[in-house]
């Protein structure tokens, strides 16, 4: 790479920022801001412009979930990896259908946070096995309704691979595709899962806009 | 209560008025009666007033409106003369009746029931009528008296629920924040502990098991909040329970209401699989658990990194009768009239569990 990836790092624990930024710092990342609020990331995003956002769920009002929509609504380009301690599922589930495009627990080692930045800038989808789980329940929970976005056959199969633990490069053996081809697949329910948010969030706005007629 | 009552109150002294103005030619002491339907109006007027706070609403107040209905009933054959049968206040003492219910209950309800219907039976030749009339008194008296305990009861209930549910949400937020902290901390632990090397590497393995077990306890306990029957239980938090260092166990977000037999049983399937991957596998070995729950089975899927079982082995142990693990988890999800497949290749060994949710089973969710 011959620009070092821009990340910003929001955390309200000292000690973790702290540790984040020093890492990524010294694996030659370029840390462009940090943040302990919701308020402080939002207010200092868009001066940073950083590729990728290294997101704790649980900081102070706006909470990490809001965040990452804003965000994303800002710069769709802007990478967002949630990095969460407690590994709350709803709220995992709503930062990846907001648009956060990562998900690693904090218990993650050094050389695993800094290969998921690295992909995740690389535009790269990082699912853990837990991701992949509530992911696939997602969509199993909806499967019955038609105007919701389903998977393909192929699309669960590698989910279900991921959230056996398989890696990208296992899956492709095992599939006999290319690991490209896997990503793709991956990204796609990713891309299908910020739909479906879509869809939601409009039928809401829908209405609540007949609401308003009334 | 006692403002419905208010109502009523205007209600039957309209009723009991206008009676009384079409009849008043035929009564014996039109004067009398005139004064005994002012006192009515303004009884009616003072009741309402007194009953509105509840610091009046006393014995004497009670006692007071009981006893003028009485009177007035027994008041009757004298003011109307011997003829007319129908009672002087008519309908009006159901106010005095229901206030007595109201605020003394069943008893309460019955006490004035019984009096007013003495007082009624007392001024006249009995008939049927008049029987079923009294009856109607002591018994309305006491339904009434009953219900407004019974709604009392209820409206206590529900306060109390209220309160502990807004407790319990505000236990489980503080209770959240916490052990966000303390997980920040472990993990920090854990990752910071094998760069200084030595004893402090320890350190950091045990602050890792510590955050692994806070974490699934969270899960667990997450999955708590819905409330299940003693018949079901929810397979996800069950299974996540035997999550570990070496154990990932992935679920969908939502509890998986299954039989709480079946929960048992797949679970138990899930651990002797896992049992095998340490045996075959090696101590440490890595093993991923994945639960899919489908509206008409659920799938529970454990996999392992190790080699693999060679083709044929399994056939082989089959014909010479030592199968024991594999054929123990078959049996027990066949049990369940499901089925347990075994796959095995270059990728590891996998199993793969499929429990049907079937309606007799009770798949309640």
């Amino acid at each position: 790479m011959s620009e070092a990836v821009r990340v910003m790092v929001v955390d309200d624990h000292p000690m973790w920022r702290d540790a984040v930024e020093r890492d990524l710092a010294a694996a030659g990342l370029e840390v462009v801001a940090v943040a302990a609020t919701g308020r402080e990331a939002l207010a200092r995003f868009p001066a940073a412009r950083p590729q990728v956002v290294v997101l704790d769920l649980q900081i102070p009002e706006p909470d990490g979930v809001a965040v990452t929509a804003a965000v994303v609504e800002h710069d769709p380009e802007v990478k967002v990896l949630i990095l969460s301690a407690s590994g709350e599922q709803a709220d995992v589930l709503a930062a990846v259908k907001a648009g956060a495009t990562g998900y690693l627990v904090k218990s993650a080692s050094r050389d695993e946070l800094l290969d998921a930045v690295l992909r995740t800038a690389a535009g790269d989808p990082v699912f853990t096995p837990g991701l992949a789980g509530l992911v696939l329940g997602e969509f199993q929970r909806t499967s019955d309704s038609p105007d919701e976005p389903h998977l393909t056959e192929r699309e669960t199969e590698v989910l279900k691979l991921v959230a056996t633990g398989l890696s990208y490069r296992q899956i492709a053996e095992r599939l006999v595709l290319s690991h490209r081809t896997v990503q793709n697949h991956v990204q796609n329910t990713l891309r299908k899962l910020q739909m479906h948010n879509r869809v939601e969030l409009t039928r809401y706005a829908i209405e609540r806009g007949l609401d308003g007629d009334e | 209560m006692f403002r419905a009552l208010a109502v009523l109150r205007i209600v039957l002294l309209v009723n009991a008025v206008a009676f009384n103005l079409y009849h008043a030619a035929d009564y014996a002491h039109p004067i009398a009666a005139a004064a005994c339907v002012a006192a009515m109006v303004l009884w009616t007027g003072f009741a309402t007033w007194a009953y509105a706070d509840k610091r009046r609403r006393g014995f004497p107040l009670l006692t007071a409106d009981l006893a003028l209905a009485v009177a007035l009933t027994l008041a009757t054959p004298w003011v109307k003369g011997p003829d007319l049968t129908a009672s002087l206040p008519g309908f009006w003492i159901m106010g005095a009746l229901f206030a007595w219910a109201i605020h003394y209950r069943l008893f309460g309800g019955l006490a004035a029931g019984v009096l007013l219907a003495a007082a009624d039976l007392a001024r006249q030749e009995i008939d049927a009528s008049d029987y079923g009339n009294a009856f109607l008194l002591i018994l309305g008296g006491a339904i009434v008296g009953f219900m407004c305990d019974s709604l009392q009861l209820m409206a206590t209930e529900r306060d109390a629920a209220e309160r502990e549910s807004a407790m319990a949400a505000e236990r489980a937020r503080l209770a959240r924040i916490v052990h966000d902290g303390v997980l920040q901390v472990l993990a920090l632990v854990q990752r910071r502990a094998p760069e200084l090397g030595g004893e402090a590497a320890e350190l950091g393995r045990l602050a890792g098991e510590q955050e692994r077990a806070l974490r699934e306890l969270i899960r667990a306990q997450d999955a708590v909040t819905t409330v299940h029957g003693d018949a079901t239980a929810d397979l996800a938090s069950e299974l996540a329970r035997l999550g570990s260092r070496t154990v990932t166990v992935a679920t969908p977000g939502t509890p998986v209401e299954v039989p709480a037999p079946t929960a048992r049983e797949v679970v138990a399937a899930t651990r002797s699989c896992l049992d095998n991957v340490r045996v075959h596998v090696g101590e440490h070995a890595p093993a991923w658990v994945l639960l899919q729950a489908f509206p008409d089975r659920v799938e529970v899927s454990v996999r392992d990194d190790g080699p693999g079982i060679p083709a044929g082995r399994l056939d082989q142990a089959a014909t010479e009768g030592r199968l024991g693990i594999v054929e123990s988890i078959r049996g027990r999800i066949a049990d369940l009239g499901g089925t347990a497949e075994l796959a095995t290749g270059d990728f590891g060994t996998e199993w793969e569990i499929v429990v049907p949710r079937t309606d007799d089973l009770g798949s309640a969710s």
